[in-house]
């Protein structure tokens, strides 16, 4: 059992029972994996923020070469190669989603492009997106990406840390949620479009760091995971058109102690749904819906860096009533957290030397 | 009669003080007017609340930066004025902006992110903050002329 301490906003305690799982390490030696996807054959593929895709095959060996035909991307200190996602039709068109910094450190943002897989490497690739302006720094750029069910696609946007204001500005994508058509379109009900001064990508403003993002298609609500600075990362359910206020509201402070803002919430911006002070640092996240541990249906699971942890949300009616700290025995940061078709858990830890790891039940 | 070293640690114990203070509070309007500009309302308790709460959250980790720029600034200053016999009242200014100066940018280039203080992102808050310094080294010239008087 184990028990957290008092400081969390949101109402955690924790005596559940521990789930009996195992956990097995599928693959080793992955410079800084950040995303997987699973193929339809059982293989993964596996981004490296270095800028490499790698392919697990179906007998879980990590094939050598990394995948062909990646674009080139900016890598240095979080920028680099971020999400796969594969596109809903894959099976028939081959088509995957890729997130990554473009630029150099003085003009850099977050792109996303689309190219068509056939197990071997990647071609006919094009750029959707690319959020601007390009900025200095290679800090805070978001690029988690979900599907929504009416075939479009919400890419998570990070503020380039210097910018912080700018993610109140809906005249650029700086902290921000953008949705675009699978295609790479505006579509045409995004809740900025009439505004003329805002850019028509636009789904939701005033974020920081968005590194965590699912669709619960049960409750029909999109959530997200932002980096607060000192404290105040933030759990969020996402309303078209919102603000969430950064940097004008937070709970946390800046990383040398001073206060950012005086408000920790304020009445024009959305409050998050729970917020983490001290901060976890929370990366990838997912929902739980799978046969192989009935006792998680329905919760969410957060990775966390510095946290070094998956956090497990227990939700009632969409409120998060527990909390439940795993797989802190791996001593990893942990990047990435999914649900495998097989209905275990896949986890990412980064390092230099980073592992795909697979929970499974104990017995 | 103090001892030699007496007098120079006094006046450096004080050019931390007014250093740090005065940037502490400086970097506090400085948030505070991004936040302004954004169309928040501050009201003077809340200013003065925010400004008291970074004395207590920002000044030490602060003032640990002053002090590791201004132990390498004041002395160097004092050996440099056999070449540079620049009255001390503007020398001993002088040398702790140039030396928090340098401090802010091996930080910004350490840190992992790209500034590390938020007030020093524009020009005017960086020249504001080494103001402070500045300060600093004014009280550290005067500590030093009235041992000398």
């Amino acid at each position: 059992m184990k028990r957290l301490g008092p400081w969390l906003a949101a109402p955690l305690l924790v005596g559940l029972a521990h789930a009996d799982y195992r956990l097995e390490t599928v693959v080793e030696g992955l410079e800084h994996p950040w995303s997987l996807a699973f193929l339809p054959d059982g293989g993964m593929l596996v981004t490296e923020r270095p800028g490499r895709l790698r392919l697990v095959d179906t007998d879980g060996e990590l094939r050598e070469a990394p995948v062909a035909g990646v674009p080139e991307v900016f890598a240095e200190a979080q920028a680099g190669l971020f999400e796969v996602m594969l596109a809903p039709d894959f099976a028939d068109s081959g088509l995957l989603y890729l997130s990554y910094a473009y630029g150099d450190l003085s003009a850099n943002n977050t792109c996303l492009g689309r190219a068509r897989f056939n197990g071997e490497g990647l071609s006919a690739g094009e750029v959707l997106f690319c959020a601007s302006p390009a900025k200095r720094g290679a800090s805070h750029y978001g690029g988690r990406m979900a599907l929504l069910p009416d075939e479009t696609l919400v890419l998570t946007l990070g503020d380039g840390f210097d910018y912080r204001e700018q993610a109140q500005n809906a005249g650029n994508h700086l902290g921000s949620l953008v949705r675009l058509t699978l295609d790479g379109r505006v579509p045409d009900d995004n809740p900025f479009l009439g505004d003329g001064s805002a850019r028509p990508e636009l789904y939701s403003i005033g974020h920081r760091n968005v590194q965590g993002i699912v669709y619960d298609d049960e409750r029909d609500e999109l959530l997200i995971n932002e980096h607060g600075p000192r404290g105040g990362d933030e759990l969020n359910r996402i309303q078209p058109g919102a603000n969430y206020g950064w940097p004008l509201t937070s709970h946390g402070v800046d990383y040398t102690g001073a206060r950012i803002t005086p408000f920790r919430e304020l009445p024009a911006f959305t409050p998050p749904l729970l917020h983490w002070t001290p901060s976890i640092a929370p990366s990838g996240m997912a929902l739980y819906r799978g046969d192989a541990f009935p006792d998680w249906q329905g919760d969410l699971f957060v990775s966390a860096l510095a946290g070094q942890q998956v956090r497990r949300l227990i939700r009632e009616e969409g409120r998060v009533v527990e909390q439940q700290a795993l797989f802190e025995e791996l001593g990893a940061r942990i990047r990435d957290v999914r649900v495998g078709p097989d209905g275990y858990l896949y986890l990412l830890t980064d390092h230099a030397e980073g592992a795909l790891v697979r929970v499974v039940p104990e017995e | 009669m103090m001892a030699r070293w007496k007098t120079p640690l006094l006046g450096f114990v004080l050019a931390l003080l007014v250093t740090t203070l005065s940037g502490s509070l400086i970097q506090t309007q400085f948030n505070l007017a991004a936040i302004a500009a954004l169309g928040a309302e501050i009201s003077l308790t809340t200013r003065l609340g925010t400004s008291a709460q970074d004395l207590l959250g920002f000044a030490p980790l602060y003032a640990a930066m002053v002090a590791v720029a201004l132990a390498v600034a004041l002395p160097l200053a004092t050996l440099g004025w056999r070449w540079l016999p620049l009255p001390p009242g503007l020398l001993y200014p002088l040398a702790a902006a140039l030396g928090l100066w340098l401090a802010f940018t091996i930080a910004d280039a350490l840190a992992p992110m790209p500034t590390l203080i938020a007030a020093t992102r524009s020009l005017s808050g960086t020249l504001a903050m080494l103001g402070g310094a500045a300060l600093g080294g004014l009280v550290y010239a005067c500590c030093r002329a009235g041992r000398t008087s």
